[in-house]
């Protein structure tokens, strides 16, 4: 070695190496052997099959968790005869005190992150869960239900796209509103946007002061037939009204009809003489004379009888404005 | 027509120089660790130039070395940490700060920073003796220069390697604890937890042949580049520049083929 050598000897250089070659080692080994003992190399575990219809997203290595610290880990899975998927899990021993006969698990999935196996535990005094045990794992996936929701929430989407459309119905009545309500602001103000122009408001307008006009007059025709009525209804109603004067007359023909009983009464006896008489007429001839007085004098009495009707009934007639020609006449 | 000949007699020559010297590489390396794994290689002389290697590349930087790989850990780790819990994803937060620190870049940073500092200085004093006619002079005096120059540098460059990767991640792995956790003990078994999730046997597999033959290479790549140099002065420089490019290509070609062969 004829190299120059003007470098200066280093100082312990030995140590310094040895320091460092025996630090790397250490720490290499130290690193080895802790991540040995991370991976489990160095505790016990107790496996436990969870059984589940589909394992998507659960790999080799996935945490279980119990209240959100993991216990335990997935070591192995596979698929069963039966088409389902056994995952067999490792679990600590000194974790495994989590784990009762009653615990229940599930596997959750959630959109971002990947699934996540959760062990709950109801009651903690159970009995503890036995190693090897086979649990069915509870598969709870939100994600599943979101292509429908997207399907229903298009269909919605769409929907409204249609509403808010240039040619939607919705549009189309926002600008008839907008027509009317331009309308409304003109001088006819709401009946301008109701009839759809000031020339049809202003008929309006002018029909409405016609009929004032109208409901005035008719005001004092009103007045006018007011007064008209309170004077028939005292002259129909009134003391010497039509009314009062009917109520006499009518009383009149009670008494006149009365009279005309007693003339009929007198009519049926004589008829009864007639016949008796008849039985014995020679008596009767003999008293023909008598009888025929007493007919005059009955004849004479029928006949004041119907003048008194007659002159009632034209009485009537003269205070009943609808009358017709009605006569009583005797046979 | 002749410009066309020429281009691809120009281009063929230059793939059979890149060619060339990637074989002769790979072929002084094989020669180097093959050397390497015999236990008559070494002696007193042999162990000393080991030492002075590993002095040179790894002790002497240490500190330094150390400081800053702490301080780019810890801002790493900040960042991934404040993200994930910004989407929602703590759990994975430390996880990914331990793929990404330990697993990828403290090996790779490592290496780039041996390769700067220590690399550069082999290539340049072996291209000096080349160019000096110090190896024909050693080998001339039936020094294997094999034995006695190159190989105790390789085995100094890797274990430097080695040993500033093992210390800047387990320092890394101190620094994401305390992030993610904070100063308390309470939570050693989650992050035990996430370290066995991580670091199974294939992947510390991985990390150690990771950083060997980032060691390798850069120790390796220098020397022969530095071997190949012409004997000329002014071809010093080019000869360093050529092997850090070689270098630095090469280490990212590790990384790339070490990141496919785990994730693809």
């Amino acid at each position: 070695m004829n190299r120059p050598t003007s470098t200066p000897p280093i100082k312990n250089l030995e140590l310094k190496v040895g320091v460092l070659l025996v630090s790397t080692v250490l720490l290499a080994a130290g690193f080895v052997l802790y991540s040995l003992y991370a991976r489990g190399a160095f505790h016990r575990t107790q496996s436990l099959t969870l059984i589940a219809p589909e394992a998507e997203g659960v790999s080799i290595g996935m945490p279980m968790t119990f209240s959100g610290f993991p216990i335990g880990e997935v070591k192995r899975m596979e698929l069963g005869e039966d088409g389902k998927v056994r995952l067999e899990i490792a679990i600590p021993t000194k974790d495994a005190r989590w784990l009762r006969e009653n615990s229940v698990f599930t596997l959750e999935k959630s959109l971002v992150g990947g699934a996540k196996i959760k062990a709950h535990t109801a009651n903690l005094a159970d009995k503890p869960l036995a190693a090897g045990a086979a649990r069915t794992l509870i598969t709870g996936d939100a994600t599943q239900e979101i292509p429908v929701l997207i399907e229903r929430v298009k269909t919605i989407l769409n929907n409204v796209a249609d509403m808010t459309g240039k040619e939607s119905h919705i549009n189309q009545t926002l600008a008839n509103i907008q027509n009317v309500t331009g309308r409304m602001t003109g001088e006819y103000g709401v009946m301008e946007g109701v009839l759809g122009g000031p020339e049809k408001a202003h008929q309006v307008v002018a029909a409405l002061e016609k009929a004032n006009t109208l409901l005035a007059s008719l005001n004092g025709v009103s007045l006018k037939v007011d007064g008209v009525l309170a004077k028939t209804d005292s002259r129909v109603f009134g003391p010497e009204g039509v009314m009062d004067q009917a109520h006499q007359s009518i009383a009149k023909v009670n008494g006149i009809l009365g009279d005309a009983r007693e003339s009929l009464k007198k009519a049926d006896a004589l008829l009864a003489n007639a016949q008796s008489a008849s039985a014995d007429l020679p008596k009767i001839t003999g008293n023909v004379r008598a009888a025929t007085a007493d007919m005059t004098q009955l004849r004479t009495e029928i006949d004041d009888s119907v003048r008194k009707v007659n002159h009632l009934i034209n009485e009537m007639n003269k205070k009943w404005p609808f009358a017709r020609e009605v006569e009583i006449t005797t046979p | 027509m002749a410009f066309v000949t020429h281009f691809f007699i120009r281009r063929g020559a230059a793939f059979l120089t890149t060619w060339r010297i990637w074989r002769d590489t790979l072929l002084f390396a094989g020669r180097a660790v093959l050397t390497a794994c015999a236990p008559t290689a070494y002696n007193s002389a042999t162990r000393t130039v080991v030492m002075k290697q590993i002095y040179f590349t790894a002790w002497q930087i240490l500190p330094g070395f150390t400081l800053f790989a702490a301080l780019l850990s810890y801002v790493l780790i900040q960042i991934v940490v404040t993200t994930a819990a910004k989407f929602g994803l703590s759990d994975y937060a430390l996880e990914v700060t331990m793929r990404l620190l330990v697993l990828e870049l403290l090996p790779l940073i490592t290496a780039l920073f041996v390769a700067l500092r220590s690399s550069s200085a082999i290539n340049t004093e072996i291209a000096l003796m080349k160019i000096n006619g110090e190896i024909e002079a050693l080998e001339s005096a039936c020094v294997d220069t094999m034995r006695l120059e190159f190989m105790p540098r390789v085995i100094g460059g890797m274990i430097s390697v080695l040993a500033l990767t093992a210390v800047t991640s387990v320092l890394a792995l101190v620094l994401a604890y305390l992030a993610v956790y904070g100063w308390q003990t309470w939570s050693l078994p989650d992050f035990s937890r996430v370290m066995g999730k991580v670091f199974d046997n294939a992947v510390l597999f991985g990390i150690l042949l990771k950083s060997l033959t980032f060691g390798l290479a850069v120790t390796v790549i220098p020397v022969a580049e530095g071997m190949a140099t012409p004997r000329k002065l002014f071809m010093a420089p080019i000869s360093v520049l050529r092997g850090m490019v070689r270098l630095f290509f090469a280490l990212m070609l590790i990384e790339v083929a070490s990141l496919a062969f785990k994730y693809i």
